[in-house]
């Protein structure tokens, strides 16, 4: 099942653009268009989650947020430019359970969206990355071939996590290592380097020969 | 008040009085008085009015000495009129009046100064606000870059790098113009929360990742669980200006290290693992603050600043000899630092031996707020 994110928002750029991203990391997101009845609109597609800006035409975000806990427990997070202290304290009291502030780091976006959703709606079900054979464990951090494991560190593991997410296409080392500094792994392209040639080491140990390969000037990708 | 010029504007009593004494010695000689009578009753008049002039002058003085001490001791002088005795004398009154005047258009202006940065504060406040949506907007566009383009493949580009690295100096910039604006305003824009100083750190990197990875600086984090009492927006304001400043005045192979050290006042030593060595210790040892603290380095490897300079990096518009080999100083980044620093009751200190700087801030940690939320 997908969760679904609706996006409260009066920049168009912005609207399409969350809705981009939302879409792209696995939710189904809606905008909304008419700002006179959010409400109805809320209700009519039953999101999980709400993101709301609080500077809005008609009825500001800290209105639409205490007319939703009237009937709805759904997380809402406030998304919004201004980082007043008032501001901030108005969104908690009205019963938000986020507050970022423009402009927003994607990866924090999402993660804390992740969180909140699995906090509300339980885990889910676990996430478990297979390909060609292999199986990445991401809670126990080992990965399993043919019945034979190999532990990894956290920087082999979000390495993996990366380009089993992707796998089948290239990725380059810029963007694997965008997403370990999104993780607050900040490794360089040396040690990326040395990472990776240390998970070759491990993977070969269980069998699996070849398994990431290396495309000149381009990246690394999972053999298909 | 002057005894000379005191006299001086008295001569024309002074000299009516001698005047008089002299018609009346000549009057008195002229009837056929003999000159002892004469003289005594001359010395009698030149006797009273000395007698006058002196307590006319000690009283006088008395109350203006009174006065004046009173005026220098108000820190805002120019209210003087508000507390002092109405004096009686009517030409007293007359710039008593003056005076009333004078503070009544002074507090017109006063008043008309301060509604004015008001709303040019909260101009710049809601400009900056504005500003945000452009630059987030700005931002998903790169960032999304990749999920737009059908075959996904196709990865960030060195374009879009590049554009996120300038949007976050733009975002940077504007974020100054804000903390600047709060900055010079009396009123209390923070609220001090318990913060955990690993969780700034991470958000300021964050938002300075791209510029970071463009220039590959090499970024370490000391373990640290430390939490410190702050207002965690300005904090990140705060390391946002630091991290950027140790990237515009990098060297080769630029590195950024943050750690923190425990000082126990009533031990006098460091109850912390980290070894230091000795320059460091010294600068940890210049403030002389009572209490534990706890002290965040920030550490690089740039070009340090001369020792010459050291001592006013956080003056307004200081930007001294690195200034004129980094064409972008403009000696307000720092200042703006230490200016919200003393705000918040944060101490802010830098020690750099030639090569490489490490800026200090010093957090009081109070024992008082851990007792009372412990109950």
């Amino acid at each position: 099942m997908k969760f679904k994110i609706l996006i409260v928002e009066d920049d168009p750029v912005i609207q399409t653009q969350l809705k981009n991203l939302l879409a792209g990391n696995g939710y189904e997101a809606e905008t909304i268009t008419d700002f006179q009845n959010v409400m109805e609109q809320v209700k009519s597609f039953a999101p999980h989650l709400l993101l709301l800006d609080i500077k809005l035409p008609g009825n500001d975000g800290f209105m639409i947020c205490s007319q939703i806990r009237a009937v709805s427990d759904m997380p809402v997070i406030f998304v919004t430019s201004s980082n007043t202290d008032m501001d901030e304290l108005n969104s908690i009291m009205l019963g938000g359970d986020a507050f970022m502030t423009k402009p927003y780091n994607t990866a924090i976006l999402l993660a804390k969206i992740d969180a909140l959703l699995k906090r509300v709606y339980g885990a889910g079900q676990k996430e478990i990355l297979t390909w060609n054979g292999a199986t990445l464990h991401l809670e126990s951090g080992f990965i399993e071939h043919d019945g034979r494991k190999a532990e990894l560190t956290k920087n082999e593991m979000k390495i993996l996590y990366y380009l089993f997410r992707h796998a089948g296409e290239i990725c380059s080392r810029n963007d694997i290592i965008d997403f370990l500094w999104d993780s607050q792994l900040y490794i360089d392209d040396n040690a990326l380097s040395v990472n990776m040639t240390r998970i070759r080491e491990k993977l070969a140990g269980i069998g699996l020969m070849d398994f990431i390969q290396t495309k000149h000037r381009q990246g690394y990708r999972l053999k298909n | 008040m002057n005894g000379k010029q005191y006299l001086k504007n008295q001569l024309p009593v002074i000299s009516l009085n001698l005047f008089g004494m002299l018609v009346l010695t000549l009057f008195l000689l002229a009837s056929g008085n003999n000159i002892q009578s004469v003289l005594f009753i001359a010395f009698v008049w030149f006797f009273t009015v000395i007698c006058y002039l002196t307590s006319a002058f000690f009283l006088r003085k008395r109350r203006l000495d009174k006065l004046l001490r009173m005026t220098e001791q108000l820190e805002e002088r120019y209210l003087i009129a508000e507390i002092m005795e109405v004096p009686e004398r009517a030409d007293e009154q007359v710039f008593y009046r003056v005076m009333k005047m004078a503070e009544k258009s002074m507090l017109e202006k006063i008043g008309e100064i301060q509604r004015e940065r008001k709303e040019y504060k909260e101009y710049i406040e809601q400009w900056v606000h504005e500003a945000k949506t452009p630059i987030t907007a700005m931002k998903l566009l790169c960032e999304n870059a990749h999920f737009d383009i059908a075959h996904s493949d196709i990865h960030r580009s060195d374009f879009t790098r590049n554009m996120l690295t300038e949007l976050e100096h733009m975002n940077r910039y504007a974020e100054q113009a804000l903390y600047y604006a709060r900055s010079e305003h009396a009123e209390k824009d923070y609220s001090i929360r318990e913060t955990a100083l690993a969780d700034v750190i991470r958000d300021a990197i964050a938002d300075n990742k791209y510029m970071l990875r463009q220039n590959h600086v090499n970024i370490s984090i000391d373990t640290m669980e430390s939490n410190v009492y702050t207002d965690d927006k300005w904090l990140r304001f705060i390391l946002d200006q630091l991290i950027s400043n140790a990237v515009k005045y990098r060297t080769e192979q630029p590195a950024l290290h943050f750690f923190t050290v425990e000082k126990c006042e009533d031990r006098g030593n460091l109850k912390h693992r980290i070894v230091l060595d000795g320059s460091n210790l010294q600068a940890v040892e210049k403030h002389g603050h009572k209490g534990n603290q706890l002290f965040l380095g920030i550490e690089d490897n740039g070009i340090g600043i001369s020792s010459a300079d050291l001592p006013r990096i956080f003056e307004k518009g200081f930007t001294g000899e690195n200034g004129r080999i980094i064409q972008s100083s403009t000696g307000i980044g720092l200042y703006l630092c230490k200016r919200l620093c003393d705000k918040l009751g944060i101490g802010l200190s830098a020690s750099s031996e030639g090569k490489g700087t490490t800026i200090w801030l010093s957090f009081q940690i109070n024992d008082f707020i851990a007792e009372v939320q412990g109950e």
